[in-house]
């Protein structure tokens, strides 16, 4: 699957060390396999930008139920009588 | 801490509004003692349990022993980042909230393409990368008969994203207008 799982083993650091010595120079050797080692990283960090940015929104709708709820009401009272000046 | 009860989003729902309850009304008080407003000690707070996710669901989390004391650490420091000129002493490098060169290319556009076209494949590849559910976990979740199969899938999508931002990089340019 085009060096995907080792570029993924390698990357995580689950690759034995010999199998990664061998790995290192294939990727000196072989250019493809330095683009695809890229832009899989690059994968990483956009899985990564994209799961914050949901992480953020459930966060984000816990405190809508917060300030919304009526059950939480007393909870959200209290805290903004700490800003009143 | 046992990732398991983080899994899905009601379970994540429910630890998010505990801490909440448990610890936002200290920080809200010293955000407000600070002179700060409520809403920016919100906003604050909201990447402070971002980033307290990141630490208890990673693969090498460390173990905790005041939960509250740890989150009020984090968030009294990403205040004084954000809104004490004298903070600039204190780089939040532990933290790893920086962003790294490789996620430049992350745009808004290449996400929201992502998030259109394979909004199945992110959620899996979340699963796996960034929530370190165990391929169990994962197989369950979304509904895969072994974890072989979710192991398959979560490759084949890998490849997918893989490719989707080789051909967006190529074009990059155009891509980001």
């Amino acid at each position: 699957m085009n060096n995907i799982k080792a570029i993924d083993d390698y990357l995580s650091g689950g690759m034995p060390t010999g199998d990664a010595l061998l790995f290192e120079a294939n990727v000196l050797l072989n250019g493809d396999l330095r683009d695809n080692m890229q832009h899989q990283q690059n994968t990483y960090a956009i899985i990564r930008q994209y799961s914050r940015q949901r992480i953020k929104g459930e966060i984000a709708s816990v405190q809508k139920i917060l300030t919304t709820a009526p059950q939480h009401r007393g909870f959200m009272l209290r805290i903004a009588n700490l800003f009143k000046k | 801490m046992n990732t398991n009860r983080l899994s899905t989003v009601e379970l994540r729902e429910a630890f998010f509004m505990a801490l909440y309850k448990k610890v936002f009304p200290s920080f809200a008080h010293y955000v407000a003692r600070m002179g700060g407003s409520q809403e920016a000690a919100q906003d604050i707070f909201q990447d402070t349990l971002v980033i307290y996710y990141e630490k208890v669901t990673s693969a090498q989390a460390e173990i905790i022993v005041s939960e509250k004391a740890y989150l009020l650490g984090i968030a009294k420091r990403l205040w004084l980042q954000h809104y004490k000129i004298d903070s600039k002493n204190q780089p939040l490098n532990d933290f790893d909230v920086e962003i790294v060169p490789e996620e430049q290319l992350a745009t808004n556009k290449i996400l929201h393409y992502l998030e259109t076209a394979g909004k199945k494949c992110m959620e899996l590849l979340k699963a796996y990368y960034y929530d370190h559910l165990s391929g169990v976990e994962v197989s369950e979740l979304f509904g895969y008969s072994s974890i072989h199969s979710a192991t398959v899938a979560k490759y084949k999508c890998l490849e997918k994203v893989r490719e989707t931002i080789k051909q967006k990089s190529l074009n990059y340019a155009d891509f980001i207008e």
